[in-house]
C-alpha cells in the first residue's frame, strides 16, 4: 500500500493530506468479524435442525420423546415469536433486518415446524395420504411469512413447497404406485411452473410489490423451466412439443438478461440451449451414421460460435438495437 | 517473468485497493475518476457466470480440436501418441500466449484458464506416457513439477499454484515414505517443516513489491500451509496415513500429537485475533471443528445428534453474544461488515448485476499494437 500511496502522489493523484488520512484510518479501522459470526450463526442453525431433526425419530419409543417434542415446538414458537415481535413495520419494497440474528432465528423456526409437521405426520399420520395439504400448509406459512417480515431464504422455502405441493397434486397415483418420476403430467406440471415462476417478477414490478423477490423466482424459474423441457425431451422423447418450448424459454432469459444485464441469466440459458440443441442433433443424426469428424466438427464449430456469442454479447445486442 | 500487460495488472490492482477506499469514503469522486483515468487497461475478464459458461464451452472446444488433430494424425503407437499429445500442448500454450493474451487480451476469461490447464495437462501427459508401467509415483510428480511451477508463474494462475504446492508435498512425502523404519516420524516431520518453508516463502513473497502480481497466489499458498501444517499433526490424519501407507496402527508419541490436535487451533484462533489475521483466524475456526470431530471419532462421548445439537446451540449462542458484545463495544474488532465484500455477496452481486453494470465502462486505451478494441471491448464491463 505505501507503494501505491507514493506513486499516487508522485502522479499528484491525490494529495499529502489524502495519503496521510488513508494511511491513519487504514491502521485504525477496527478488524471486521462479520463473516465469521455469520457463519457461526448459519452453522448453529443448521446444526440445530440436523441434530432435532433426528433425534426426534431416534427416540420415538421413549420416555423422553415428549419431552423433545415439547422442546422442539418451545423453540420453534420462540422463534416465530421472537421474528414477529421484532418485525420491521410492513412495506412494499425490501426492509433492513431488525436485528443481526433476525433471519437466523427465522429460518431456524421455519426449519424446525418442517421437522414438526414431519414428525406429527409420521407419528399420527395427521394428513392421512393427504400429501397435499402436508405440503401445502408450510407453502402457505413460507409465503406468507416471507412476505410479511421480508425475507428471502423463507421465500426460497416457500417456493420449494410450492414445487411440492404442485408436483404431489398433479401425480399422487404415478409416484406412489409406479415410482415414475420420467411421467408427462410431472413433465408438463414443471414447464407451467417454470413458466409461473418466471411471470411472478414482472407482476411484481407492475404492481411495485416485493420487486427485490424477482430474483430468486426468476432462479427458480429458470431451472424448474429448462430442466423440465429437457426431461420431456430426452425422457418423454417428445421433442416436437419441448424443443419449443426451450427455444421460448432460452428466447426470453436471453432477452431477459440483455435488458437487465444479467451475465447470469445469459449464461445459463445459452448452456441450456447448447445441451437442448446438442441433444437434438446427436439423437436424430444417430440413424443416417454419419462420420465420428462429423460430430467432432459439430462440436467444434458449434462451441467456437457460442464462445464468440458469449465474448460479442454487448455487440449483437448493440446491432439489434440500433 | 508474466505473459499478461503489467502496466494493465497495476492499474487493475491500484484501482481495485483505491475503490476500496472510495467505498469507505476516505477519498473523494473526483479523485477517483481521475485515478480511474490516469490507470486504464483493457484486459477482457468477463463476469464470473460468462467465464464459468467460456471455460465450460472451452473444454469442449478443446476436445473437439484435439479428436480432429487426431483423426488427421492418426497416431498409431504408444510413443505416437505420446507425441501427438506434446504437438497438443505446444500448440495451445502458442495459441494462449499468442491470441488469446496478447491479441484477444484475455484475462481470466474462461479461455484463457482453459487453455492453459489444457496445455499443462496435454504435456505432462505426453511426458509421463512413455515411462514404463512400474514407474514410481515419485517420478511422475517430478515430470509435473517444473510445469506446474512454471505455469502458475508465467499465467498468475491460482489453480496451477495449488497444483504445483500438492504436487511438491507428495514429492517430499513419497521420498520421507521410502526410509527405512524411521518413515513413522518422518513423515509428519516432512508435512511440518514443508508447510512452514512454504509460509514463510509465501509471507516474505508478499512482502516484497516486485512479486506484486503474484501476491494473490502467494496467499493461497499461505492459507493452504497453514492447513497442510494441521492435517500434519492432527491425530487423525497422521493415524489413518500411517495405517493406509505403512501399515501401522499404533503411532509412537501419541500425546505429542494429540496435544498439537487441540493447541494448534487455538494458536491459530489466537494469532489471527491478536494479529488480525482473517487467515489464520478463520483456518483456526475451521481446524477446532477439525479437532473436534478428531476426538469423536475416536472417544464416542455422545451420540452424534445430539453432539450436533449442542454444538449448534453452543455455536448459535455464542455468535448471537459475540454480536451482541461487539456492538455495543468499541474497540479493535467490530460485527460492521468491512468494505471488501465477502465472495457470497460478490456472487449476488454478479448475479443481479445492476451495480456493475452502471459502473463506469472500462476507458478503451488506442495503443498502437493492440488493436484498439478489436476483441471484447463492450463485453469488459462485467468487472470480476
Amino acid at each position: 500500500m505505501q507503494h501505491t500511496l507514493r506513486e499516487l502522489l508522485e502522479q499528484n493523484l491525490i494529495e499529502n493530506q489524502d495519503a496521510e488520512r488513508i494511511q491513519s484510518l487504514e491502521q485504525q479501522s477496527p478488524f471486521s468479524l462479520h463473516w465469521e459470526l455469520k457463519t457461526l450463526l448459519y452453522l448453529g442453525v443448521i446444526l440445530l435442525n440436523i441434530g432435532l431433526g433426528y433425534l426426534i425419530y431416534q427416540n420415538i419409543n421413549h420416555i423422553g420423546h415428549v419431552a423433545l417434542i415439547t422442546l422442539i415446538g418451545g423453540v420453534c414458537a420462540f422463534c416465530m415469536a421472537y421474528a414477529i415481535r421484532h418485525r420491521q413495520p410492513f412495506s412494499r419494497s425490501e426492509t433492513e433486518s431488525p436485528t443481526p440474528y433476525y433471519d437466523y432465528i427465522l429460518l431456524l423456526g421455519c426449519l424446525l415446524f418442517l421437522v414438526l409437521e414431519g414428525y406429527v405426520q409420521y407419528q399420527y399420520n395427521l394428513f392421512g395420504t393427504r400429501y397435499g395439504l402436508a405440503t401445502f400448509i408450510p407453502m402457505v406459512l413460507f409465503f406468507g411469512l416471507a412476505y410479511w417480515l421480508d425475507n428471502r431464504g423463507v421465500l426460497s422455502l416457500g417456493i420449494t413447497a410450492l414445487a411440492s405441493w404442485v408436483g404431489i397434486t398433479v401425480a399422487p397415483q404415478e409416484i406412489l404406485s409406479k415410482n415414475d418420476f420420467s411421467s408427462g403430467a410431472i413433465v408438463y406440471t414443471g414447464v407451467a411452473l417454470g413458466a409461473f415462476l418466471s411471470i411472478v417478477p414482472f407482476l411484481s414490478e407492475r404492481l411495485n410489490f416485493k420487486k427485490h423477490f424477482s430474483l430468486t423466482y426468476l432462479n427458480f424459474g429458470v431451472h424448474i423451466g429448462m430442466i423440465s423441457c429437457l426431461a420431456g425431451m430426452m425422457g418423454l422423447d417428445r421433442e416436437i412439443v419441448f424443443f419449443p418450448l426451450l427455444c421460448v424459454a432460452v428466447g426470453f432469459f436471453l432477452w431477459y438478461a440483455r435488458t437487465r444485464g444479467s451475465f447470469y441469466f445469459l449464461t445459463v440459458a445459452v448452456v441450456y440451449g447448447y445441451i437442448g440443441f446438442t441433444y437434438l442433433l446427436v439423437n436424430h443424426t444417430a440413424s443416417w451414421h454419419f462420420d465420428f469428424m462429423f460430430y467432432l466438427l459439430y462440436f467444434f464449430l458449434s462451441c467456437a460460435g457460442v464462445i464468440y456469442f458469449l465474448i460479442h454479447y454487448k455487440r449483437f445486442i448493440k446491432n439489434k438495437q440500433s | 517473468m508474466t505473459a499478461y500487460n503489467p502496466q494493465w495488472l497495476d492499474a487493475l490492482r491500484i484501482r481495485e485497493m483505491v475503490a476500496a477506499w472510495r467505498r469507505n469514503e476516505w477519498l473523494g469522486e473526483d479523485k477517483w475518476k481521475n485515478i480511474q483515468a490516469h490507470y486504464p487497461e483493457s484486459f477482457y475478464s468477463p463476469n464470473l457466470f460468462v467465464r464459468i459458461g467460456l471455460a465450460f464451452f472451452s473444454l469442449i472446444l478443446l476436445s473437439a480440436a484435439m479428436g480432429l488433430l487426431g483423426l488427421f494424425f492418426d497416431p498409431d503407437s504408444e510413443t505416437a501418441f505420446a507425441g501427438f499429445c506434446l504437438f497438443v500442448g505446444v500448440l495451445a500454450l502458442l495459441f494462449l500466449e499468442f491470441w488469446a493474451i496478447r491479441s484477444a487480451r484475455h484475462y481470466g476469461s474462461g479461455v484463457d484458464d482453459m487453455l492453459l490447464y489444457f496445455a499443462i495437462g496435454s504435456i505432462i501427459a505426453g511426458l509421463c506416457m512413455p515411462m514404463p508401467y512400474q514407474t514410481d509415483e515419485v517420478v511422475y510428480y517430478s515430470v509435473a513439477f517444473p510445469f506446474l511451477v512454471l505455469g502458475s508463474v508465467r499465467y498468475l494462475d491460482r489453480v496451477l499454484s495449488a497444483a504445483a504446492f500438492l504436487c511438491g508435498l507428495l514429492i517430499c512425502l513419497k521420498i520421507a515414505m521410502q526410509v527405512p523404519n524411521l518413515a513413522i516420524y518422518l513423515l509428519p516431520l516432512t508435512g511440518i517443516l514443508f508447510s512452514v518453508a512454504i509460509y514463510l516463502f509465501a509471507r516474505e513473497g508478499q512482502r516484497r513489491y516486485n512479486w506484486r502480481f503474484w501476491h494473490r497466489q502467494l496467499a493461497l499458498l499461505e492459507w493452504m500451509s497453514i492447513v497442510t501444517l494441521y492435517l500434519s499433526i492432527n491425530y487423525w490424519v497422521v493415524q489413518l496415513f500411517a495405517f493406509e501407507a505403512l501399515q501401522i496402527e499404533n503411532i509412537p508419541l501419541p500425546w505429542f500429537f494429540w496435544v498439537l490436535t487441540f493447541v494448534l487451533p487455538i494458536a491459530y484462533i489466537w494469532a489471527g485475533v491478536q494479529q488480525k489475521d482473517r487467515l489464520m483466524l478463520d483456518t483456526g475456526l475451521g481446524a477446532a471443528a477439525g479437532a473436534v470431530f478428531t476426538f469423536r471419532y475416536f472417544f464416542h462421548v455422545l451420540p452424534w445428534a445430539w453432539a450436533a445439537v449442542i454444538a449448534g446451540a453452543v455455536l448459535f449462542v455464542g455468535a448471537y453474544f459475540s454480536i451482541r458484545y461487539l456492538r455495543s463495544h468499541k474497540g479493535p474488532y467490530t460485527y460492521a461488515s468491512e468494505g471488501d465484500k465477502i465472495w457470497l455477496q460478490e456472487l449476488e452481486e454478479q448475479l443481479i448485476e445492476q451495480t456493475i453494470a452502471s459502473q463506469n465502462p472500462p476507458v478503451p486505451v488506442k495503443k498502437d499494437g493492440f488493436g484498439g478494441g478489436q476483441f471484447g471491448g463492450g463485453g469488459a464491463e462485467g468487472n470480476f
